[in-house]
């Protein structure tokens, strides 16, 4: 039997809503506005997507599949130029790292045959690369740009000691792979003992078998891990070198980062 | 060794100026003057807007920059050493290079009289004073025949900054560097230069010999600035 909420029972998810919003009223958080626009806003998103979702499930796999890949590569892109305002090119950069990292995993699910090709397993499972390797991006980006300002001066320091850039920002790298990687790596370390994964918790509600729903999450999970760490190291490597020109200089401002792409 | 033809760049105005080899030059003046935006000309850590720089008679575009920077050596205000040892860090010069020998490690040390034991030690265990040595060495790796220096003590309390003064003022003779330093420090300047150039509103008022353009100064801009 298929478990389902009733829209009843979902009717009183508003007392869940009701407890941050009375917190938000008596510590006057001034969050009330924003607790009732998002919870809203929320609902519709999640009611929209799930009549899209069975809308793109009826339709055949060549069609439907790539349109929804095409929707989330492009938002996914578009947000997460945000952590990388500044850069020259980076959401050309972020669309083209996610495009190439969403069709290598694809493609190693089919050949595996991990995952079939219908809408209903292709969709949700490249939603989860997509949007875990668009967090590892921004989050990789912001890092860099930290980094570049926190470590100005050892990066004057080995350029005037006769270093390329590439050799000169290595260090930087090395700390903005390693802070987009670790999250995934103490998450994989934990998997299933905190707490259980989305997916395996979604199917085991779905009524499938725990072993059966595990080995999904397997899949998900290691591919998820080698996505976010492709597209870390993909835009690191990327756009490490607008921080210097042709002459092996630092660029200053974002917006000579800008003038010299 | 080095000539400034017609050089700009904000704040620096048409600076025109020779340097000759073995010089040791002392920039000065008020704060926002240029001083340092004027040493990182030199081993084209900054571009110029306007004019040229010449580098043994050569435009300094035309050697390759980690060649130049090889040849021009910088110490910075802060040590900024790498994580790692100190055998990391003064390697780091002449590796880039293919240059680097095992026996410089303890030669190194002794120039910036530290023990060679020092040589394992976490850049992390040093004092400031320790640090700025390892960052003098770290320079002195490359063998450079211009040591650029931008306020290289003024992190440091007075016994230190002596201290690292004496290491410097050893170097620079034994080994007949050319030396460019930026300084607030009068005393250090006398101590260490025997030419002033005199940096105020990004031109050089005052170049002249030093102790004595100290002593008897031309212009009342620098009256002023000695006075302050």
């Amino acid at each position: 039997m298929e478990p389902e909420i009733s829209n009843q029972s979902l009717l009183f998810l508003v007392v869940f809503v009701l407890i941050p919003l009375s917190l938000s009223y008596f510590y006057q958080l001034g969050l009330n506005k924003n607790i009732i626009w998002s919870s809203l806003r929320g609902t519709v998103q999640l009611f929209a997507i799930g009549y899209l979702l069975t809308y793109l499930f009826e339709l055949p796999a060549m069609i439907g599949i790539p349109f929804m890949i095409s929707i989330m590569l492009t938002v996914a892109a578009f947000h997460a130029r945000k952590k990388g305002m500044g850069l020259p090119n980076v959401l050309l950069y972020i669309f083209i790292g996610l495009l190439v990292i969403e069709v290598s995993v694809l493609s190693l699910w089919l050949i595996f045959d991990m995952v079939a090709f219908t809408p209903s397993e292709v969709i949700p499972m490249s939603g989860m690369v997509i949007g875990n390797s668009m967090v590892a991006m921004g989050l990789a980006l912001e890092r860099m740009k930290n980094e570049f300002k926190e470590n100005n001066g050892r990066l004057l320091a080995a350029l005037s000691l006769g270093a390329k850039p590439s050799t000169a920002s290595k260090l930087i790298v090395q700390k903005t792979l390693n802070a987009a990687l670790i999250p995934n790596v103490d998450q994989l370390k934990t998997i299933g003992l905190v707490q259980l994964p989305g997916m395996m918790t979604g199917l085991i509600l779905g009524g499938v078998a725990p072993v059966t729903a595990i080995k999904y999450q397997l899949v998900i999970s290691i591919s998820i891990f080698s996505s976010v760490s492709l597209s870390a190291m993909f835009i690191t490597l990327a756009m490490y070198r607008y921080f210097f020109n042709e002459q092996g200089q630092l660029v200053d401002s974002e917006e000579e980062i800008r003038s010299e792409a | 060794m080095f000539r400034f033809e017609q050089v700009s760049r904000y704040p620096l105005k048409k600076m025109d100026f020779q340097i000759e080899k073995k010089e040791k030059v002392i920039l000065f003046g008020p704060s926002g003057s240029g001083k340092s935006t004027l040493l990182f000309l030199f081993n084209r850590l900054h571009n110029p807007t306007e004019g040229t720089i010449y580098f043994e008679g050569q435009n300094v575009k035309e050697y390759p920059f980690t060649e130049l920077r090889k040849r021009v050596g910088l110490v910075l205000q802060e040590p900024n050493l790498f994580p790692g040892t100190v055998l990391d860090n003064i390697k780091y010069g002449p590796s880039l290079f293919g240059e680097w020998k095992e026996e410089d490690g303890e030669l190194l040390m002794g120039y910036v009289q530290l023990p060679s034991t020092y040589l394992n030690r976490d850049v992390e265990q040093l004092s400031g004073g320790e640090k700025q040595r390892v960052s003098l060495a770290r320079t002195l790796a490359n063998q450079p025949e211009v040591l650029l220096l931008d306020e290289p003590t003024s992190a440091l309390d007075y016994r230190t900054a002596e201290d690292i003064e004496e290491v410097l003022e050893q170097l620079i003779n034994q080994h007949e560097l050319t030396m460019i330093m930026v300084t607030h420090d009068m005393r250090q300047a006398r101590r260490l230069g025997n030419r002033g150039l005199f940096i105020t509103e990004g031109k050089v008022m005052e170049d002249g010999k030093l102790p004595d353009m100290l002593d008897s100064p031309a212009s009342q801009e620098l009256k002023e600035f000695l006075e302050e």
